[in-house]
C-alpha cells in the first residue's frame, strides 16, 4: 500500500512539473488591476508571438525584432520590461487609457469593433453564370418581362410578402397577392442573380421548391433566383441524343448545361454575367463552334471557340490623326494592354465600337505609341497619379453641379475613390458641371471640389456630420 | 386673498410648471435623453394579442421596419435608447420642439433636437404620436452599409413584453393581461430556462449579475453589439482575464481612443451561468450619465445571442428561451 502512495505521489509530481514546465512555454496576454501584461516566452514560435503582438496592438512589433533583442516597437506603444529571466520576458504597459472614452452610446464603439459578420449577407457577389433549379417552377418569367413568384398553400395565412435583395429584404413592401390556390406577386427584375424569402404572417420562410440556396449569414439559408438574358441555340442535329454546351464561364464544365430539343432547334436558357465569354456545344460526344456565331478565337490548345461578348457597346472616336500609322485604345477595361483594341480609320479619323461590361473605367488612345487621353471627353480620373480620359458604362447616376459657369474645374470625391481630390474630373455643359458613374447598390459619401473649395451637393438635401463640421452629402444607390 | 399671496401663488406655480418641464433633463453630449415628459405620448393602439414581427439582421444588430406616414424604413431595436430616435440625415427638417442643443461629441457640433412624430406604425401596432430625438446616426449606416431612419426605444414597448428570437428572426410583440403576464395561449415560448427581474430607471433595463463572483449592474442594450464594462468600476475583477484584442477605434468626430476586448469565464445572470463571455472594457462614465444612472457594465449581443430572450416591461421580467425548450 505504501509502494502504491508514493507510486502516486512520485505521478502526481511528476504531472505538476510537467503542467508547470508547460505553462512556462506559453506567452500570454492578460490583465492585471492596472495593467496590460505581455508575458513572452523566447521558446514560442514566430508565428504564436506574431499573433500576440498583433492581439496586444503593438505596431511594428515582429518576432523577428523581438528575438534579436529589438524592443524598440514596445517601447514606442508604452509597455515597460517588468520582468526578465533566462527564457521569459514580461511587459508591462498602463491601463490608464481605458478611462477616455468620450461615447455616450455603445453602438459607437461597438459596430466600429465587432466585424464578425463582414460582408453582406442577402446581397450576391456578381456571378458568371447561373441556372435555377426548381423542383416544381413557383418562379418565372411572364410575357409582360415581369417575374412571378408563386407561393403554392397558405390559404389561411392573412400577410404574406416576399422580401429579397431586390427589394432591400424589405419586411413590409413586398405583399403578395391571394389567389385560390395561393399567393402570387409580380416583380421587375433586370438580368442577375437574386435572394429571397417568403415572410408568411411575420415568419420568415424559404422557398421549398426552389433547390437553389446561399447561406443567409445565419442560420439558414436564402433561396436563390436567376434572371436570364441569354438563349444559345443550335439548329439541326435532329437525329442527336445528347447535346449539352461547355464554355470559359463554366470553367467547361460539358455535364451541367443541357439543351432541350425545340421543333427543329436545340437551346438553353440561363443568366451570363456581362463580359467576354468562349463557348462549343458537345453533339453526342463531338465538340461543334457555333454555327450561327461568326466570331471565333483559337485557345492555347489550338481549338477554336466560339466568342459572345456582353455589354454595352461604346463608339471610341478619335478625330484628325490621318496620318498616323496606327491607333489603339487601352483602358482598365482590358488592363491596359497597349497592341490590342485597334481603331479603324474613317474619312476624319479613327473609331471603333467596343463592347464593354457596365464599370467605370479609365482609358487613353494609343497613336503610334504616343499616350494621348480622348480630346472630346473632357471627363478624366486619376488613376495611379496619372490623368486618363474617363467613361462610365451603363452608368446609373449621374452627379450634377449647377451653376460654378467661372470655375476653372470641377471635382468629384468620396468614398468611392477614398475622397482622392483629384478623382473625376466633370464636364460642363450648359450650366451644370455633369459625371455619370456605375455604382453598386449601397450607401456613398462625397462632395464636390471646385477649384480647389469643397462644396456639399446644393441639389442633394441629404447629408451627413464629417470629422472637419462640413458635412458630407449622402447618396443610397438601391 | 391678499394681493401678496396672489403673487406668491403665481410665482410657485410657475416655478413648479418650469421645474416640471426641465426637471430630469439629462443634457449629455450627442444624444440628449431628456426624462422629463412634457406631455405624455398617447398609448399605443393595434388589433392584436400578439404581433410578429420579422426581423432583419445587420451585422450584430436587431433591425425592424417600421412606417412613418408614408416612409418606410429600417430601424434598429435599440433598448439602449429610452425611446425614439431619428437619424438627423433623414429627419434634420422636422419641426422641433424643443431649442436645438449644439453641445457635440468632443465639441464637433452634432445637433440633437426633439420633435414629434405622427402616424408612427410597426405593422399593425399603431402611434398616435411619438417623441423622439433627432440626432446623427451615420456611425451605424457607414459601418453596416444599411439605410437606418432610427432607433425604436424602450418607452415604445414600455405597455408590452417582446420576445426576441434571433434564431428565426422574429419578434414578437405581446399583449398583456391586467396581471401584467402574456396570456397563455399567446406564449411563443414555454418554460423559461432563465428568469431574472429587472429595474427599469429613466426607460433602461438594468439587470443585475455576477461576473467572477462580483455583483454588478448592467444595462441591458440590444443597441451594442458586444458586452461592455467600465473599466474603472470593475478592475478589480481584471487579474488574469484573458485579452483577446486591443485597439484603438474612432468615435464620432474623429477622436481615436483605446478599448480591450477581453474574456471572462463566469457571468451569472439570474440562476444561470454563461461561460466564456467576451467584453470591451471602456470607460461607460458618459453612457452611464446618458442612462441617468451609473452603469457597471452593458450586456450587449454576446450575452442575448445565448437564447432568445423576452422583456415583460409592465413586470420588469427578463426571461430567456433555449431553442430546444420551446
Amino acid at each position: 500500500m505504501k509502494k502504491y502512495r508514493s507510486i502516486v505521489l512520485f505521478l502526481l509530481l511528476l504531472s505538476c512539473f510537467v503542467s508547470e514546465t508547460k505553462a512556462q512555454k506559453r506567452s500570454s496576454l492578460v490583465l492585471g488591476k492596472d495593467h496590460l501584461i505581455l508575458l513572452l516566452d523566447m521558446r514560442s514560435s514566430k508565428q504564436e508571438l506574431d499573433s500576440l503582438f498583433k492581439a496586444a496592438g503593438v505596431k511594428g512589433a515582429t518576432a523577428t525584432a523581438f528575438f534579436n533583442g529589438d524592443y524598440s516597437a514596445f517601447k514606442k506603444d508604452g509597455w515597460n520590461i517588468n520582468k526578465r529571466s533566462k527564457n521569459l520576458i514580461q511587459f508591462d504597459r498602463s491601463l490608464t487609457d481605458l478611462n477616455i472614452n468620450a461615447q455616450n452610446k455603445p453602438f459607437l464603439i461597438t459596430t466600429n469593433i465587432s466585424n464578425e459578420n463582414e460582408g453582406r449577407p442577402g446581397y450576391p457577389a456578381d456571378e458568371t453564370f447561373g441556372i435555377n433549379k426548381f423542383s416544381q417552377l413557383n418562379v418565372y418569367e411572364l410575357p409582360s418581362g415581369l417575374t412571378r413568384f408563386y407561393l403554392p398553400g397558405f390559404l389561411k395565412s392573412k400577410r404574406v410578402l416576399l422580401s429579397g435583395n431586390f427589394n432591400n429584404w424589405s419586411t413590409l413592401k413586398g405583399a403578395m397577392i391571394k389567389t385560390d390556390s395561393g399567393w402570387i406577386a409580380d416583380v421587375k427584375l433586370a438580368a442577375g442573380v437574386y435572394e429571397y424569402k417568403y415572410i408568411i404572417d411575420g415568419k420568415w420562410q424559404r422557398d421549398r421548391s426552389n433547390l437553389q440556396q446561399h447561406p443567409d449569414g445565419f442560420s439558414d439559408v436564402n433561396s436563390v433566383y436567376y434572371r436570364y438574358n441569354h438563349t444559345f441555340r443550335l439548329s439541326g442535329f435532329a437525329g442527336a441524343h445528347k447535346i449539352t454546351l461547355a464554355g470559359s464561364f463554366n470553367n467547361w464544365d460539358a455535364n451541367t448545361i443541357i439543351l432541350q430539343k425545340k421543333g427543329n432547334s436545340w437551346e438553353t436558357k440561363f443568366y451570363l454575367h456581362d463580359g467576354m465569354h468562349t463557348y462549343r456545344f458537345l453533339v453526342d460526344g463531338q465538340w461543334f463552334t457555333d454555327p450561327a456565331n461568326p466570331v471565333t478565337v483559337k485557345d492555347v490548345d489550338g481549338h477554336t471557340n466560339s466568342v459572345i461578348n456582353l455589354g454595352e457597346t461604346v463608339n471610341f472616336t478619335l478625330d484628325g490623326y490621318t496620318n498616323a500609322r496606327k491607333v489603339y485604345v487601352a483602358g482598365t477595361f482590358n488592363n491596359w494592354k497597349p497592341g490590342e483594341i485597334a481603331l479603324k480609320k474613317t474619312a476624319t479619323g479613327w473609331a471603333l465600337p467596343l463592347i464593354i461590361p457596365a464599370g467605370n473605367y479609365g482609358y487613353k488612345f494609343i497613336v503610334d505609341d504616343n499616350w494621348i487621353t480622348d480630346p472630346l471627353n473632357k471627363r478624366t480620373v486619376v488613376e495611379d497619379g496619372v490623368v486618363n480620359s474617363f467613361i462610365a458604362v451603363k452608368p446609373n447616376y449621374t452627379f450634377k453641379l449647377k451653376g460654378y459657369p467661372n470655375a476653372k474645374v470641377v471635382h468629384l470625391a468620396g468614398n468611392f475613390n477614398n475622397w482622392d481630390p483629384d478623382g473625376f474630373t466633370l464636364a460642363h455643359n450648359g450650366d451644370e458641371w455633369t459625371i455619370g458613374l456605375y455604382l453598386k447598390p449601397g450607401k456613398y459619401r462625397y462632395k464636390f471640389l471646385v477649384d480647389g473649395q469643397w462644396v456639399l451637393d446644393p441639389g442633394n438635401k441629404l447629408y451627413e456630420k464629417n470629422e472637419y463640421d462640413t458635412g458630407n452629402s449622402v447618396l443610397w444607390i438601391e | 386673498m391678499p394681493r401678496s399671496y396672489l403673487y406668491l401663488m403665481i410665482c410657485l406655480l410657475a416655478v413648479c410648471w418650469h421645474q416640471g418641464q426641465c426637471s430630469n433633463n439629462i443634457p449629455i453630449n450627442g444624444i440628449t435623453f431628456k426624462n422629463a415628459i412634457r406631455d405624455p405620448d398617447p398609448d399605443p393602439s393595434g388589433d392584436f394579442n400578439t404581433l410578429i414581427v420579422p426581423i432583419k439582421r445587420a451585422g450584430n444588430l436587431i433591425i425592424v421596419e417600421a412606417q412613418i406616414d408614408s416612409l418606410v424604413g429600417n430601424f434598429v431595436l435599440d433598448t439602449g435608447a429610452p425611446y425614439l430616435v431619428l437619424n438627423a440625415t433623414y429627419f434634420r427638417y422636422m419641426p422641433q420642439i424643443t431649442e436645438q442643443e449644439s453641445a457635440g461629441l468632443n465639441g464637433t457640433g452634432a445637433a440633437t433636437f426633439t420633435t414629434n412624430v405622427y402616424n408612427f406604425n410597426i405593422l399593425d401596432l399603431h402611434y398616435s404620436r411619438l417623441t423622439a430625438d433627432v440626432t446623427d446616426l451615420s456611425a451605424i449606416e457607414n459601418s453596416r452599409n444599411i439605410k437606418i431612419l432610427g432607433l425604436l426605444g424602450t418607452r415604445l414597448f414600455n405597455k408590452f413584453a417582446i420576445t426576441v428570437d434571433l434564431f428565426r428572426n422574429t419578434l414578437y410583440i405581446h399583449k398583456l393581461k391586467e396581471d401584467g403576464n402574456i396570456p397563455q395561449g399567446e406564449k411563443a415560448f414555454h418554460d423559461p430556462w432563465m428568469v431574472t427581474p429587472f429595474k427599469y430607471l429613466n426607460d433602461v433595463i438594468f439587470i443585475k449579475g455576477i461576473a467572477n463572483d462580483s455583483p454588478l449592474w448592467f444595462a441591458f442594450d440590444t443597441g451594442a453589439e458586444t458586452n461592455l464594462m467600465d473599466y474603472d468600476r470593475v478592475r478589480k475583477l481584471l487579474p488574469g482575464m484573458q485579452v483577446l484584442n486591443r485597439t484603438k477605434t474612432t468615435g464620432i468626430g474623429g477622436s481615436s481612443f483605446e478599448v480591450i476586448y477581453a474574456r471572462f469565464d463566469t457571468l451569472k445572470i439570474g440562476d444561470r451561468r454563461f461561460m466564456k463571455n467576451r467584453v470591451l472594457l471602456t470607460s461607460l462614465d458618459k453612457m452611464g450619465k446618458a442612462y441617468g444612472h451609473a452603469v457597471d457594465g452593458i450586456l450587449g449581443y454576446d450575452f442575448f445571442i445565448r437564447g432568445i430572450f423576452s422583456i415583460n416591461f409592465v413586470k420588469k421580467e427578463f426571461e430567456m428561451y433555449i431553442y430546444t425548450n420551446q
